[in-house]
């Protein structure tokens, strides 16, 4: 990608290229302690994102992780803790800045009365490009983000997934180091996000370490590489998306079944229970299964007494059923 | 240390905080233009204002009224130019703070605050495309005045009175931004403005002349910048006053101005500080 930024941003993103050697994470979170008044919303967190990865953030809602990105943008001083970002600590400097990308989780964020080509040729300059680079950057980005078409609508007239897209292509403007993403996909389309995700991946392709909060569970999977699930402001989990999958344990299933729920229920036994799922006569079940059974010794067990399992799926995600285990337990 | 601190000279990261400021002026040049009725109804405003001060006129002895370079001067001559005076201090006043505030309400000020731009270039970028429109605004109610009720406006005194102007817009830019700090602080507080300007405006003579004021008051007034940046462009517009003549008042009122925009300066500053420790920023 051709450079547009102020040579200074330009140098900042050389830190975090292969040639130079790293030393520490592109961003390591140690101890970190906030409260606001009274209430501790972040509580002794720890967490380092390598280059080039995507660390998902997840939580339930007022887990804590909109402000831990907001500490990590430096928009807001934490109490207690260490946050360095590309060796650096966190602090309010222009320099410190212009290594940081934002998604921002609300929908205002953007100049409602002009363009969105407009809107981020302005916020490129503000990144230190020339008015000539900021429209050049501006427009790959609206291509990118697939909206070229809308690029001199006002930002007034977008649609929230519109306007998500367009806050994703400004956090990118600079070609950040480091890229913090809140909720980026949260209401859009499954094809709004697909390429939103793509983006992101694309710029973490780049060396660009990415913290991405989400509470999209399953789209984690396949993209990020690292996650940490924030829980009443405590780290709940931090390793890698396998390992948080490791704390799935399935029990329950929705079959589709060629037989009568009686006949079935004979055939499972004491392996477990089968409840009508969704419309009667449909054939759809909720298979439960007991604390020692496992799906396979189920499966034969109906299969055995002349039950077709047409569908067998999980309820939940692996991933939900991992949130879950992990989140619910700490309440 | 990251070789990334401060990688050149401070003149050169003055220059590229300075190159962002036309962007600025272009974001709010196109904003304003999406609303040109409000042109239009700011300029219908300001021609009722006039006529009303016109009718007030006819009722007022000119003998009641100060001279202007030995010259006699009608009570509209006089209204006008503290009017036109008082209305850019309103205007700066109101539009510097409420450029932040609206910042602020739109949800736009963290998506600016977390770019490589310090909140001085911010506090300038914001006001820069009012610094050009609120002198040209001035400049269009005076010469619409001056035709429509011919008001005898010296031309010699358009130089001198554009200096007294230029030195006197920071002050007015200082206490709109530390109107803006109070308002990113407290989030509710427009009263402070309308304060402000009652305050300012009771002792600045732009609608009587301070004579008429109690003795106390009027020794207080004479100590308002406000009210000898007024008298200045009284002098120059309606007395033919000079350069040479104008130099004490611009001196004055340089220092009054440095005080007031270091003053805003550092309150907007602090502000901004401390909503970062409190995470009220984005708050309103």
């Amino acid at each position: 990608m051709a450079a547009v930024l102020a040579p200074e941003l330009d140098r900042a993103r050389d830190l975090t290229k292969p040639s130079r050697p790293t030393l520490e994470p592109a961003i390591r979170v140690e101890s970190l302690v906030h409260q606001f008044d009274e209430k501790v919303v972040l509580d002794s967190v720890s967490l380092d994102v390598a280059p080039g990865s995507i660390h998902a953030l997840l939580g339930p809602n007022g887990a804590g992780k909109t402000t831990l990105l907001r500490i990590l943008s430096g928009l807001l001083v934490p109490r207690h803790g260490n946050v360095r970002v590309l060796g650096r600590n966190v602090d309010n400097s222009r320099e410190f800045r212009g290594l940081i990308g934002l998604v921002p989780s609300g929908d205002r964020s953007f100049y409602l009365r002009i363009s969105g080509l407009e809107n981020l040729v302005f916020f490129a300059r503000l990144y230190g490009a020339t008015k000539r680079d900021a429209v050049r950057r501006a427009h790959e980005l609206l291509e990118q983000v697939g909206l070229e078409d809308a690029a001199k609508v006002r930002v007034g007239f977008y649609s929230h997934g519109m306007q998500k897209r367009l806050s994703v292509a400004r956090a990118l403007l600079a070609d950040p180091p480091i890229l913090l993403v809140d909720e980026a996909t949260h209401d859009l389309d499954p094809e709004g996000a697909r390429r939103v995700r793509d983006l992101v991946a694309d710029a973490a392709s780049r060396r660009t370490a990415v913290v991405w909060a989400t509470q999209r569970l399953d789209e984690i999977r396949g993209l990020c590489d690292g996650v940490t699930l924030i829980a009443e402001g405590k780290v709940a989990f931090l390793g890698s998306v396998p390992e948080l999958m490791a704390h799935a344990v399935p029990r329950r299933y929705l079959v589709r079944l060629r037989s009568s729920r009686p006949v079935a229920t004979t055939a499972v036994g004491a392996l477990g229970t089968i409840a009508p799922s969704g419309e009667p006569h449909s054939g759809h079940y909720l298979l439960a299964l007991r604390e020692d059974a496992v799906l396979g010794d189920a499966l034969g067990a109906l299969a055995a007494g002349g039950v077709d399992v047409l569908t067998c799926t999980e309820e939940r995600s692996e991933i939900e059923q991992a949130f879950l285990s992990i989140a619910g337990g700490r309440k | 240390m990251s070789t990334f601190a401060v990688p050149v000279g401070r003149l050169h990261a003055l220059s590229g905080e300075l190159r962002k400021v036309p962007a600025f002026v272009r974001r709010d040049f196109l904003t304003a233009w999406s609303y040109r009725m409000s042109f239009v109804s700011d300029m219908v405003n300001m021609t009722g204002q006039v006529v009303v001060f016109y009718f007030i006129g006819l009722m007022i002895d000119p003998d009641v009224l100060p001279t202007y370079g030995g010259s006699d001067v009608t009570y509209l001559e006089f209204a006008a130019v503290g009017i036109a005076v008082g209305v850019f201090i309103q205007f700066g006043l109101n539009r510097v703070s409420a450029a932040m505030r609206g910042e602020q309400l739109m949800g736009t000020l963290e998506s600016v605050l977390v770019t490589p731009t310090t909140p001085t270039t911010i506090q300038l970028g914001s006001v820069a495309w009012d610094l050009v429109y609120i002198p040209l605004r001035t400049a269009i109610f005076l010469t619409a005045v001056t035709v429509a009720f011919g008001l005898n406006l010296s031309a010699a005194g358009l130089i001198p009175a554009l200096l007294v102007l230029i030195v006197f817009m920071p002050f007015v830019w200082g206490l709109g931004v530390a109107t803006a700090a109070l308002l990113l602080t407290f989030k509710r507080g427009a009263g402070f403005v309308g304060l402000g300007f009652v305050a300012l405006g009771l002792m600045s003579g732009v609608y009587f002349p301070l004579d008429l004021l109690p003795g106390w008051l009027a020794a207080v007034a004479e100590a308002n910048p406000v009210a000898h940046a007024i008298e200045a462009m009284r002098d120059s517009l309606l007395g033919d006053a000079t350069l040479a003549s104008v130099l004490p008042v611009v001196l004055l009122l340089i220092p009054c101005s440095a005080v007031s925009l270091a003053f805003g300066m550092g309150l907007f500053r602090l502000s901004v500080r401390r909503e970062r420790r409190r995470g009220s920023m984005g708050l309103y």
